[in-house]
Formats: structure tokens, C-alpha cells, sequence
């Protein structure tokens, strides 16, 4: 192949792959996101709940502490080099910088749901501190390791 | 002959008015309301006021946490398009902080923007809000801040360009700007709704942030709390009327938790300089939070400046 021909059939590729990175469902970007949406669904039931707004329920707890852990197990595979920014994401630059800080602040997430589940509070006098740890460790989390909202 | 003496008249009077409109205007002792200051009251001003945001000395370079607030040895650096501003301490040393000020002094730089030493203090110092304070508020706080520790150490001047390293202009800038009475006035306002005014418009100074500044950095009114550009990031600072993009849909109770907790009725988290803000108001009482939602919830609704 000529060397023109391959800085076209190359520059090409690189259009396709850029557009197919920023629109495909899959990118770790848009999957993230998604997953912290799902988190905030199954914190607002709960948080009802602790502001006395809706009447104590321990499945409902649970079935939320269940998403929380599972988009804990994989969240920060979700953040490979080069997804630093785009697709509006909100993932500050200090995950990059200080990786271990940021596993460190999952570790504790998963710390903090897994103590919750054992615990199985019964009412919501014992939820309290549980679930309250849980919420603490989302925005221990978000202060250092995502951008403010616009 | 004549008219040089018409022009030396005229530069004298230009003189003359110039520096009397620039004068520190500072208020007088017997002007202070008859009050025994109250430390424990005066905490309630500390954390409403965000003093530590400021004030506190950082700690490895970030802004310090929990108890580490309390001491107020200043050195925090802001960088501004004027220049870094160093921020002074305010412990309670004697001689590099403020432990040997008198209420009087005290007051005329919390609500006046006058130093001991007749100075202006720059408006990043948020007196314009403080000024709207109750004085007797003020003198709580003064007991307050005795009470903490004493930090040595003076903070270096700030590093400003011309000319905004002429004090004296701010002079001018303070009639314009500086003024005691309340932004919102309320027809009927109820006790908490009128105690969230003092909260938002004094101590809080939310509308340092929360409203737009015209060409001389002085607040613009008409656009009370509706939002404006981030000084220190991307994007903007929300309107926080009952008009607001997001906060339209918040009840005055999720207002009031989302102060206290930090989560968003989306359970979303505070970010960016808010989480400082949220931190102190979740210092305060409930009462106090519910009157500045109360507030919040009763301004003149302002629809989001279109973004250019």
C-alpha cells in the first residue's frame, strides 16, 4: 500500500473508532454513569426512610444495599486511562492522579454496605448509623473524586 | 492668569471631593447597641458566616477539615483576576491576630470594611453582606472568636496589580455598594422567613456567589440569587430563586436537608466550593436551616440568564 493510502485508510479508522468510543453503551464513561444513577434510584428510597418521610421497611433496605453492592464490585474497573474526560463525564481528574486514594474510597464504600447487610437492622432506630455510614461514604467519595455540577 | 487659577481651583475641588468620597466611614463606639456578647450565640454566626472557609490555615496545601477549622491562623491564597489575595489571621493572638481588637474595632470590619488602622479592607472580604448582619450578632461573634485558639504568625500582604493596590478607591466603590438594609423586603413576612433573610443575606452572604456582578464587581439586585458565572471552574453557579433550573422542583424540606446532609432529593452529593458552604450549615440548628429554605422558597422567582 502506498504511504498516502495508509495515512487515509488510518486516519479513517481513527474517525470511525473516535464517533463509535463516543456514542457506543458500552463505553466505560457511559456505563458509570449509568451505574451512579442507578445508585441514586435505590438511595432515595432509603433515604425517605431516614428522614422519617416513608415507613420503615427492611427489604426495601436491602434490596438497595443490594444494588449499591453490586455496581460497588465493578465500579472502578470503569475507569481505564483515556476516559479521563468526554461524554460530559464527571469523574474528576484526581482518580487518575491518586488511584490509590480513590480504590481506597471504594474500599471503604464496600466497607461501609457490606457492614449494613450483616447488621439487617430491624427497625429504624438500628438502620440509622448503618445506612448512615453508607451515605457518608458517597460523599466522602464525591468530594475529592468528582467534578463539581455545572 | 486668570484661568490658571480657575484650573488649580478646579484640581483642588477634584482633590477634595475625591477624598471625601473615599473616606473610611467607620461608625463610632457609642453607636454599638447595648448588649452582653455571648460566645455560645456567637458560634451560630461563626458557622453561618463560613469564617473558616477562609480563615482557617490550610493543611498540606487543602482546606482544612473538622477541627482543624478552629484555628484561624489564615494563609489561605485566592487567586483572582486583581491579584492573590492572602487571607490574615484572625485568631485570637494578640499581636498577628485580632485578640487585642476592641468590639468597636471589631464591628467596623465585620459591617464597614474598616481596619483598626482606618484602612478598607477588600470586598473579598464579604463585609458587604456582613453589613446587613444585626450588630448585636456581630458582638456574639467577637465573643466567639476569644474563645478559639491563638495562632502566631502574620500572613504576607496580598499581591495585587494596579490599580487595585489603591485602598483608598474602595472608598468610592463602599457608597456605591455598601449599604445595611435588607436586599428582599417582605410585605408580611413571617418570624422564620424573615430569620432566613438575616441568615442569607448576612452571615450565609449566599449572594456573593448566588447573583451576578455588574462591570465594578458590586452586586446586581435585580438578580437576586438567579445564578451566575463560576469564579473558580467550569460552568455556573445555580439560581437558587424559586425559579431555578434544579432547585424549582426541591420542597423546603429537601432544601433544608440537603444543608444539613449534603444529598440532593436526587441523592446526588453536594460539590465543588458548596461543599465547604454545606458543611458549615450543617453546624446550625434545624430552625435555622428551615428559616433559609423559608426564605429560599419566598424571593421573587427569576427565570435562568440565558447562557451565552
Amino acid at each position: 500500500m502506498s504511504y498516502p493510502a495508509r495515512i487515509l485508510i488510518t486516519f479513517i479508522a481513527v474517525i470511525i473508532g473516535g464517533v463509535a468510543a463516543a456514542t457506543a453503551d458500552d463505553d466505560p464513561r457511559h456505563e458509570r454513569h449509568e451505574l451512579m444513577e442507578d445508585v441514586g434510584k435505590a438511595a432515595k428510597p432509603v433515604g425517605k426512610m431516614l428522614k422519617g418521610e416513608a415507613e420503615y421497611d427492611l427489604d426495601v433496605l436491602m434490596t438497595s444495599l443490594q444494588t449499591f453492592q453490586n455496581v460497588s464490585t465493578k465500579f472502578g474497573d470503569l475507569f481505564p486511562p483515556g476516559t479521563e474526560t468526554g461524554m460530559d463525564t464527571e469523574a474528576a481528574p484526581a482518580i487518575w492522579e491518586d488511584r490509590e486514594g480513590f480504590e481506597q474510597a471504594l474500599a471503604d464504600w464496600r466497607e461501609a454496605i457490606d457492614a449494613a447487610i450483616t447488621a439487617k437492622p430491624i427497625n429504624l432506630e438500628d438502620a440509622k448509623p448503618v445506612a448512615g455510614a453508607v451515605f457518608k461514604t458517597c460523599k466522602g467519595c464525591h468530594d475529592t473524586y468528582r467534578l463539581a455540577d455545572d | 492668569m486668570s484661568r490658571v487659577r480657575a484650573a488649580a481651583l478646579l484640581l483642588a475641588t477634584v482633590i477634595v471631593a475625591a477624598w471625601w468620597l473615599t473616606e473610611p466611614r467607620p461608625m463610632s463606639a457609642d453607636e454599638l447597641p447595648d448588649h452582653a456578647a455571648d460566645a455560645t450565640a456567637g458560634e451560630r454566626i461563626f458557622w453561618a458566616g463560613g469564617c473558616a472557609s477562609c480563615h482557617a490555615t490550610p493543611v498540606d496545601g487543602k482546606r482544612a477539615k473538622d477541627e482543624n477549622k478552629l484555628l484561624l491562623g489564615g494563609g489561605l491564597e485566592l487567586d483572582t483576576p486583581y491579584g492573590i489575595f492572602r487571607v490574615p489571621n484572625i485568631s485570637s493572638n494578640k499581636e498577628d491576630g485580632i485578640g487585642d481588637w476592641t468590639m468597636i474595632q471589631f464591628v467596623n470590619a465585620m459591617q464597614r470594611g474598616v481596619s483598626p488602622g482606618r484602612q478598607h479592607y477588600y470586598p473579598s472580604f464579604p463585609y458587604t453582606s456582613y453589613a446587613k448582619i444585626p450588630a448585636t450578632d456581630i458582638m456574639d461573634l467577637k465573643a466567639y472568636l476569644d474563645t478559639l485558639s491563638s495562632m502566631p504568625g502574620q500572613v504576607a500582604d496580598h499581591a495585587l496589580e494596579f490599580p487595585w493596590t489603591l485602598r483608598r478607591g474602595i472608598g468610592a466603590w463602599k457608597r456605591r455598594y455598601l449599604d445595611t438594609e435588607p436586599v428582599i423586603r417582605f410585605e408580611t413576612a413571617s418570624p422564620p422567613i424573615e430569620q432566613g433573610r438575616e441568615l442569607v443575606e448576612g452571615a450565609g452572604h449566599c449572594g456573593e456567589c448566588h447573583t451576578e456582578r455588574d462591570s465594578f464587581g458590586g452586586l446586581v439586585t435585580d438578580r437576586w440569587l438567579a445564578g451566575a458565572p463560576n469564579p473558580e471552574g467550569r460552568g455556573r453557579i445555580p439560581n437558587i430563586t424559586p425559579a431555578g433550573k434544579n432547585i424549582s422542583e426541591w420542597s423546603a424540606s429537601d432544601i433544608a436537608y440537603y444543608l444539613e446532609s449534603g444529598f440532593t432529593p436526587e441523592y446526588d452529593t453536594v460539590g465543588g466550593t458548596m461543599v465547604a458552604v454545606q458543611e458549615n450549615m450543617a453546624r446550625l440548628t434545624k430552625a435555622d436551616r428551615d428559616a433559609i429554605a423559608s426564605y429560599l422558597k419566598s424571593i421573587p422567582p427569576l427565570e435562568n440568564q440565558a447562557v451565552e
